[in-house]
């Protein structure tokens, strides 16, 4: 088997179209997957990062909401393709062209682009989504389609079973051909031999084209369907179609298998807390895997003693954290915390397990527990965000898992 | 009784197949271009469309998108003298695909097939 010439008959769709109302107020401005993480990256990036790794290099992006700052960062981070050797990206907004509406769902968006599919005729479609973090080699899952002669594959991961009811939850037998599956159940099915975790899909699909065009093009005719991948599509192929789950493992780390939905914001917090952690399973600084973005030019980030600490042993504090260029921390604490772009930490401020976005400003002796701040706020002297509940609930968003959320745009007084 | 909206742009096929339609019960609806059949869809949707692929304007397979995009659920069977746009994936919408003879069985016996008879 030729794996490159199979990469090569293989085109990539990647959907970006989402709305991501769990993640707001994050994605009031902006599409879920141009979303800042990791300090210097959107969360698209991992995902393009992983095909530009995987050598795939034609690639549509399906846009749909809020997607200037989407586009944006594509058009300046990632215009590296080199259109005279057949490579592409290309975003693509809902081009209205046999419908007169939104997409409906993930088929849906597949359905309304089926002139795309007719234009490309790739053997197979690798359908990808834009809000994932992990390191993936789609050669892997692809040989596997190849081998297996499946008409689907899914990559499946384990996660903890309390986290299995979000996701389509996975069954297959000895040969890794799926035989259930079930949609984001109430009582997820736990793995055999083990009652804490269970096996569900990453929303990362390779399809035969021939049958991926005839199953969007029956979904958008059955008017009970949600037209979902997970909730319609492939579950209506189990009994039909030759069905395989790929397992999923990190592209160079064969001992993880670091994956994560960035769909909430708690996952999205702690997602950005595990690359505080002391050895991060999700690698940013291995060279065989590097993870792309496009950045401006900006000074490098300065961790600097106010002039009361420098005689005193208490310097400034800064540990377990990643902070990009252009910050200035100026004899603060910063600890278990991410610091975008350009942001200003005053003296004596005190910042913890916190996320905080580009341009921000914490004044002197201010004091940010738990939250995500987002670009340019300025958080005033003296100020406090979790650290008493009750005023916090008055002014902010609180997740679920008791982050705190500091919209843009607001005033702090 | 079920009607057969017909449309092609060559006016002896048109009555070529109302005669022959008429024939096997069916009322036949006449229109010459995609843009015609659209605005007869929707002011009297038949039972079925015979829709012909190589029309001036709006062709067949725009046709058929448009109609498609209407949810209306009416079966469609494409019907052209070419059998190569088979291949492409954006005819795959329609519920039959046949391929102009002077033999007109097999589109009778699609037809029979998709009204449920």
């Amino acid at each position: 088997m030729n794996l490159r010439k199979a990469m090569k008959d293989t085109l990539c769709i990647l959907m970006a179209g989402g709305k991501g109302e769990r993640l707001y107020p994050l994605t009031k401005v902006r599409a879920k997957p141009s979303v800042r993480f990791a300090g210097i990256y959107r969360i698209i990036d991992f995902t393009l990062s992983n095909c530009l790794n995987s050598d795939i290099r034609t690639l549509y992006v399906l846009t749909q909401y809020r997607s200037l700052s989407l586009e944006r960062h594509i058009r300046l981070g990632w215009n590296i393709f080199n259109h005279e050797l057949g490579e592409f990206i290309e975003c693509i907004p809902p081009q209205q062209r046999n419908v007169d509406r939104w997409y409906r769902g993930t088929a849906d968006s597949i359905y309304q682009n089926i002139y795309i599919l007719q234009r490309v005729r790739p053997q197979r479609v690798l359908i990808l989504s834009g809000d994932h973090v992990y390191r993936m080699n789609y050669n892997d899952m692809l040989a596997q389609h190849m081998e297996t002669n499946a008409d689907l594959t899914v990559a499946g991961v384990e996660v903890p079973r309390s986290q299995a009811s979000a996701f389509g939850v996975i069954g297959s037998d000895e040969e890794m051909r799926i035989v259930t599956w079930e949609e984001k159940p109430k009582d997820p099915k736990p793995v055999p031999g083990n009652p804490d975790s269970s096996f569900v899909s990453m929303g990362v699909y390779i399809f035969n084209t021939d049958v991926l065009v005839k199953r969007v093009i029956a979904d958008a005719k059955n008017h009970a369907s949600s037209h979902d991948f997970g909730k319609d599509v492939v579950p209506g192929m189990l009994n039909t179609h030759r069905v395989y789950v790929h397992s999923f493992v990190d592209a160079t780390d064969p001992s993880s298998r670091y994956w994560r939905d960035i769909g909430t914001i708690d996952a999205y917090w702690e997602a950005n807390m595990d690359l505080c952690s002391e050895a991060p399973q999700c690698n940013l600084y291995d060279k065989s895997w590097p993870i792309r973005t496009y950045q401006e030019q900006v000074p490098p980030a300065r961790v600097v003693a106010a002039p009361m600490c420098r005689e005193q042993t208490t310097a400034t504090v800064s540990v377990d954290s990643l902070i990009a260029g252009g910050c200035i921390v100026n004899g603060s604490t910063v600890v278990r915390s991410v610091l975008s772009h350009n942001v200003r930490v005053g003296e004596g401020a005190v910042v913890e397990e916190s996320v905080v976005l580009d341009g921000v400003q914490i004044g002197r002796n201010a004091h940010v527990k738990k939250a995500i701040i987002d670009d340019d706020v300025v958080v005033p002297e003296g100020f406090t965000i979790g650290v008493n509940p009750e005023e916090d609930r008055k002014r902010f968003t609180i997740s679920p898992g008791g982050v705190i959320v500091v919209p843009r745009g607001i005033r702090l007084d | 009784m079920k009607t057969v909206l017909v449309v092609d742009d060559e006016k002896h096929i048109r009555e070529l197949y109302r005669s022959e339609l008429e024939d096997e019960g069916y009322g036949v609806v006449l229109a010459e271009s995609g843009k015609e059949a659209l605005e007869v869809v929707d002011q009297h949707p038949p039972d079925l469309i015979v829709l012909d692929i190589q029309m001036p304007g709006m062709d067949g397979i725009e046709t058929l998108e448009k109609l498609l995009g209407q949810d209306r659920g009416i079966p469609i069977i494409l019907n052209t003298a070419y059998s190569h746009y088979k291949d492409d994936f954006t005819t795959w919408g329609a519920d039959a695909y046949v391929v102009k003879s002077s033999d007109m069985s097999k589109l009778k016996a699609e037809i029979k097939r998709l009204l449920g008879e």
